[in-house]
């Protein structure tokens, strides 16, 4: 019987190849030559890989999710420690695990408190003198009202 | 160092930030010269992924220079240039010796559902992102590849995430050879798994997009038929295509702000009341036959969104997904793109500055110019 492969013009791919103009059409048709088949593999560690890895030593806020029975991992970023009000909320979603729903919904939320409190703290250095005039404006006019009927 | 710096949704600027440090002995610093945007960080930029936090740093498509290493580091030295994948992965956990480095298990705190990620929330581990002058990068003698003499940068960042991202999604696909595989979304990792379909042996690939230019690209890139979801029916016009079946595989390249649903849109992207529009994995389901595969890349956010799950239920197909094991796959599409089979660096259209950032992300996510990738280059004044 004659082989079915796809350099058969019996082959649908051989139809098809001719057809297309990629180079190196069906180069990895063959599952030996797929990166990822099987998608687990027998254990063996990649190279110059050293495990466990030594623990990373932090000053820096991070928080672990709440699975019980979890040892926090070695290494982790500590790109922005959680501040003010959203990272009170942080610290919260953080107390549940991630198959919590609410975990993920105060997430979401300290998001967009985290966003307001960036634009309070931006618009402080133009809100303050702002208020600061207007009070004193107020004050200044309700003195000098004062005045005039006093005189 | 310059960085860019998340502002909240919609917001990004460059600002100055303390330089990275080694925070552990297998760190090394990296001094980027090329960092891509990917599509992904878009749903960052627009506040869809949990946990992140003003003033992070977005970008996990990094190459570099090593600046520095720790002392623990032995397999790359300074000088070396670096490509880097996305995940950040240990090697040598449960799940990373056995090839699945997207889910070390050492390298994330805040969540089980993903791995430590560059630049992505505080939800893949709180790491700062490549879209810098410089870059933290943990486990340096494991994940990233050292580049050979002559591969340019423009060819080695879509190493890092978006060529593996795409190649995995039609290997996902199980394909044996003439099978016809339609793409949803037309973007850089869309066609990189276009043009990887046909690789691993597709008989006929089919975009699906709205944007022209990007569907021109796919035909003329990447060898696909097209179709343009706003002339047509979709669903209809790949059954009429596919004899009525509809395709042995699809592969979603799209994430959690597909267009094509107003009632998707509505409820996920600006209600935000679930984790995004669905529409095109629900697409996905309509346009894949019966017994067919779905192979799923793109990103949804938790913690739930509105997928039509009975349909695929009833259809009795198998869905494939995850993110990608980039490390696992760097050899081989290393040769691809040295034999030529793959000119990754075709796809990066625009080329920016750091200080330009917030552009590139305007232009990029706008879909403005032609725009299918922009990468960022640190390090450089002009735009290219």
């Amino acid at each position: 019987m004659e082989e079915l492969t796809p350099s058969n013009p019996q082959h649908p791919l051989a139809g098809e190849r001719a057809r297309q103009p990629i180079p190196g059409a069906g180069i990895d048709l063959d599952p030996a030559r797929r990166p990822g088949v099987p998608r687990l593999h027998a254990p063996r560690p990649l190279p110059n890989a050293h495990g466990p890895p030594t623990r990373q030593e932090s000053q820096v806020t991070v928080f672990m999710h709440g699975r019980p029975h979890k040892d926090f991992p070695p290494v982790f970023g500590t790109a922005v420690p959680p501040s003010g009000l959203s990272g009170l909320l942080r610290r919260a979603a953080y107390r549940y695990p991630d198959h919590w729903m609410r975990h993920w919904t105060v997430l979401l939320f300290a998001d967009r408190v985290d966003a307001w409190e960036h634009r309070l703290r931006r618009s402080l250095p133009v809100v303050l003198p702002a208020l600061l005039v207007i009070g004193a404006g107020a004050a200044w006019k309700a003195l000098s009202r004062r005045a005039a009927w006093a005189g | 160092m310059r960085a860019t710096s998340y502002e909240g949704p919609y917001r990004i600027a460059v600002k100055d930030k303390p330089d990275p440090r080694i925070e552990h002995p297998q760190d090394a610093i990296l001094r980027v010269t090329c960092a891509g945007i990917c599509g992904s960080d878009l749903h960052l930029l627009h506040g869809r992924v949990p946990d992140t936090r003003i003033g992070s740093t977005f970008g996990h498509e990094i190459v570099g220079v090593v600046e520095e290493v720790g002392p623990e580091v032995t397999a790359v030295s300074r000088g070396d240039r670096l490509v880097v994948p996305f995940n950040i992965s240990c090697g040598a956990c449960y799940f990373c010796s056995r090839g699945l480095t997207a889910c070390c298990e050492n390298t994330n705190p805040s969540s089980d559902v993903a791995c430590g990620v560059y630049g992505y929330s505080h939800t893949t581990g709180g790491y700062d992102g490549g879209q810098a002058e410089y870059v933290r990068v943990p486990f340096a003698d494991v994940d990233p590849m050292k580049l050979p003499d002559g591969l340019s940068d423009l060819q080695a960042v879509p190493l890092a995430d978006a060529y593996p991202t795409g190649y995995q999604g039609a290997e996902m696909c199980g394909l044996e050879g003439g099978e016809t595989v339609v793409v949803f979304g037309a973007g850089p990792v869309g066609l990189y798994a276009m043009r990887s379909a046909w690789l691993l042996g597709a008989g006929r690939v089919i975009a699906v997009d709205k944007v022209g230019y990007r569907l021109d690209f796919a035909r003329r890139w990447a060898g696909a038929e097209a179709i343009d979801f706003e002339d047509a029916d979709v669903i209809t016009a790949i059954k009429d295509l596919t004899d009525g079946r509809g395709a042995d595989a699809t592969i979603e390249a799209v994430g959690c702000e597909a267009a094509g649903s107003p009632m998707q849109r509505a409820i996920g992207v600006y209600v935000k009341g679930v984790a995004g529009s669905a529409t095109a994995l629900n697409w996905c389901f309509h346009a894949t036959k019966k017994g067919g595969t779905v192979s799923v890349l793109g990103v949804f956010g938790p913690p739930m969104a509105l997928v039509d799950f009975g349909t695929a239920m009833n259809k009795c197909q198998t869905i494939r997904t995850g993110q990608c094991s980039v490390k696992r796959y760097l050899p081989q599409l290393l040769e691809h793109v040295q034999a030529g089979r793959m000119p990754v660096e075709e796809l990066i259209t625009h080329r920016y500055p750091l200080e330009e950032a917030s552009r590139a992300y305007h232009t990029f996510a706008q879909k403005e110019d032609g725009c299918v990738k922009a990468v960022l280059l640190p390090g450089t004044g002009t735009v290219h």
